[in-house]
């Protein structure tokens, strides 16, 4: 009777814990399909029939690759790829650079206004981009650095949330690392070089990816940079709306051909890049 | 002595508050003052001038920018001493004719305007008496002027001549611009038991074809592209002036889009969505919906035919706008002038020239059959060494070309606020068109609020 009764409940624990499992399931099936069908519906309508581009099936038949090759007709696709390759790259090296010099300093040593500074450093990031657009804008314009992509490099070089993560990470190094390696005689330039940056590596790749795809996405502040061309992939995608209409057939093409790398990026690296997100506490 | 100083230190504040209110930055004139501009002289043929051409054009790949760069490409080889820079608005907007004066005001204040710039004429009152556009009868004499208007063999259609005046001068050489059209579905009509060879001609025949759309095919009846913000105003002028009404009094002192005709006009609009003729929806739905054959008809500019001809292909047609019983049509103009920002007297003659030869027969020429603008240059479609045989193949541009004759400017609204009075009309329409809003006390609510932000005594 006793083991009957406790059969019985084992029996509805185990249903109950199926059922929430399957109800959780379902759930994130929900969830991905919600998230997943925007990108599906992106390569669906690159890949319609030119006369298909308006159509709302959601199997694009009759398969056409058309509308990438309109995209690579009417715009240097693969100039801005390179373009914004660049741009990304040089930006995340940058701000990995400035943010590594920064937080070795901050953790490092003891001086004046230490605080102070740190504080005024991770206070940046509270101001709103729109804030210090127009003075960049100006500056950039007296250093006749607009319509070039050191304009649009050169003002993101400073990552708050670089300096605040490597920050971190620094405070939590084993000092005794540092002392032996100055008791060994070594500058404090070469302890950062051969002891700090090796040790540090997995954060600053990890760092680096999230820095590099959020320089890829970068739209705002090329769209003010670049007035006199369309040299990053993003502008690009732009210069298929206008007021003669969207040609949605070229633009999904492009932005498909946009997600590409960093898609890409994301199945290589995808360990890297998670790791990445879950240290910076970013979602 | 110690409260005059506090009362000097507090004025100069306040003085210096103000000054840095202006948003513009030290550079710009002050509102109201005029520009006084002196005679420019030619150019001399070794004399090497740069300028800055800023267009929307640009700013859209495909034909567009080929169009306008192999144009810019003519100009340079007929002028080596001039070299010319395009650039789009700088901006993030969608759609980059939205970012122009933005884009003019941010290089303003960085102190580095564009020397030629493409603006629409809804922005005409702000490009001249904020912007200070430079008046063209100063820079180069009302003769000149007048000439280019004429052009070597091809006048300007005479409407279109003065859609860049302003107090009597010149100061905007219209560019590019199409007025309302009413596109139709041929197919659809067919299926309806509509005959496609007679397009209705007034807004109730527009409702009685668009309920037998809906009816007999299942597929909308119409959309008419001139009743929300998102569409602007360009065409709603163009409902309101058919019907008697106006939104803003001629004097330019006060607004009238809550007066009887306009009124009534709205209504009349409210009417098809209440009757099931047009359905609710925003501008993309509408144009896109048109494009993929689930729309019988449409009111739209000429600057999507392209778009609506991939989607319809020979079932595209086109007609006149639509009359109220009885009234005459008065359609307006969307589109845009050249105007100049250049200060320097080479740069401002540069600045000329390159508007005359983009406003040329040879540019327009080009432009029509590449672009599928409307050549404002009208005659140039009987020539057949011109525009005739581009003409005969694109019968659509027939009721655009024919509207020319009867048709009235987009009158932009007055002051530094003149964008809000606008969206706040058409945020008013809308509500009252889709949103089922009583038209009367909904407008006159709008139009109270908007009398505000008219400077005072008008302009």
């Amino acid at each position: 009777m006793t083991t009957e009764g406790a059969v019985d409940v084992e029996q509805s624990v185990g249903e109950g814990s199926r059922l929430r499992t399957v109800g959780g399931h379902a759930v994130l099936i929900v969830l991905s399909v919600v998230c997943v069908f925007p990108i599906y519906w992106l390569y669906a309508t690159s890949l319609r029939a030119p006369g298909d581009v308006y159509s709302l099936s959601v199997l694009p038949w009759p398969l056409s690759l058309e509308h990438y090759a309109d995209a690579f007709a009417k715009a240097d696709i693969l100039r801005m790829l390179i373009n914004t390759t660049i741009v990304a790259v040089l930006t995340a090296l940058g701000q990995l650079l400035v943010g590594l010099l920064a937080a070795y300093a901050f953790a490092g040593w003891k001086f004046r206004f230490q605080k102070l500074l740190y504080l005024m450093f991770v206070g940046t990031w509270l101001v709103p981009f729109q804030v210090t657009m127009m003075p960049n804008y100006v500056l950039l314009s007296r250093l006749d650095l607009l319509n070039t992509l050191a304009g649009v490099i050169v003002p993101t070089l400073c990552s708050a949330l670089g300096v605040l993560m490597l920050r971190q990470h620094l405070l939590g190094f084993p000092k005794e690392l540092l002392e032996a390696a100055r008791m060994d005689g070594r500058s404090s330039w070469g302890i950062l070089w051969t002891v700090v940056v090796p040790t540090l590596r997995p954060v600053l790749a990890a760092l680096g990816i999230l820095l590099a795809i959020t320089a890829w996405n970068e739209y705002f502040w090329p769209a003010l940079v670049l007035q006199r061309s369309n040299d990053v992939v993003q502008l690009g995608l732009r210069s298929f709306m206008g007021t003669e209409g969207n040609d949605w057939g070229p633009l999904m093409a492009t932005a498909g051909l946009t997600c590409l790398p960093v898609f890409l990026l994301y199945m290589v690296l995808q360990r890297h890049i998670v790791n990445a997100f879950v240290r910076s506490g970013l979602k | 002595m110690r409260r005059k100083l506090l009362a000097a230190v507090g004025a100069a504040l306040a003085l210096t508050t103000a000054l840095a209110g202006c948003g513009l930055g030290g550079e710009t004139p002050a509102a109201g003052s005029n520009t006084t501009t002196s005679r420019i002289p030619e150019l001399k043929a070794d004399q090497q001038v740069s300028i800055v051409f800023e267009s929307y054009n640009f700013g859209q790949a495909g034909a567009w920018t080929d169009t306008f760069n192999e144009l810019i490409g003519k100009f340079t080889a007929a002028h080596p001493n001039i070299k010319v820079t395009p650039q789009k608005p700088q901006g993030n907007s969608a759609n980059p004719a939205t970012d122009t004066i933005p884009s003019i005001q941010a290089q303003m204040a960085a102190g580095n305007p564009p020397d030629v710039a493409q603006l629409g004429f809804s922005d005409l009152d702000f490009t001249i008496n904020e912007l200070k556009a430079a008046p063209l009868d100063d820079l180069v004499g009302k003769d000149e002027v007048q000439k280019n208007f004429d052009g070597a063999k091809y006048p300007f259609a005479k409407t279109a001549r003065t859609l860049g005046d302003w107090g009597g001068k010149t100061y905007g050489v219209p560019f590019v611009f199409s007025t309302p059209v009413l596109y139709y579905n041929a197919d659809l009509f067919t299926k309806a038991g509509l005959d496609p060879a007679k397009p209705p001609k007034t807004w109730s025949e527009v409702e009685q074809a668009a309920l037998a759309i809906k009816g007999k095919t299942g597929k909308e009846g119409v959309y008419v592209d001139c009743l929300t913000k998102g569409s602007k105003d360009w065409c709603f002028q163009s409902i309101a002036r058919s019907n008697g009404g106006r939104v803003i009094s001629e004097d330019r002192k006060a607004l009238s889009f809550a007066d009887g005709p306009t009124v009534e006009a709205v209504t009349a609009m409210q009417k098809m969505v209440k009757s099931g003729a047009m359905p609710n929806r925003n501008q993309q739905q509408g144009t896109e919906g048109f494009a993929r054959g689930d729309f019988g008809m449409i009111v739209e500019s000429s600057a999507l035919q392209g778009t609506f001809g991939k989607g319809l292909k020979e079932n595209l047609k086109s007609a006149a706008m639509p009359a109220f019983d009885g009234k005459p049509v008065v359609p307006t103009n969307s589109g845009a002038s050249l105007f100049v920002f250049a200060k320097d007297p080479a740069k401002q003659r540069a600045a000329w020239e390159l508007i005359k030869f983009l406003t040329s027969e040879e540019a327009y020429t080009t432009i029509a059959t590449k672009i599928g603008y409307l050549p404002l240059r009208t005659k140039l479609v009987e020539d057949p060494a011109g525009l005739k045989p581009w003409a005969d193949k694109n019968p659509l541009i027939k009721p655009n070309l024919e509207q020319l004759d009867r048709m009235e400017p987009w009158v932009s609204f007055p002051g530094p606020s003149y964008l809000q009075i606008r969206d706040g009309m058409m945020s008013a329409v809308e509500n009252s068109v889709f949103q089922g809003a009583d038209p009367q006390s909904t407008l006159k609510t709008a139009q109270d609020a908007a009398a505000k932000l008219v400077p005072e005594g008008g302009r």
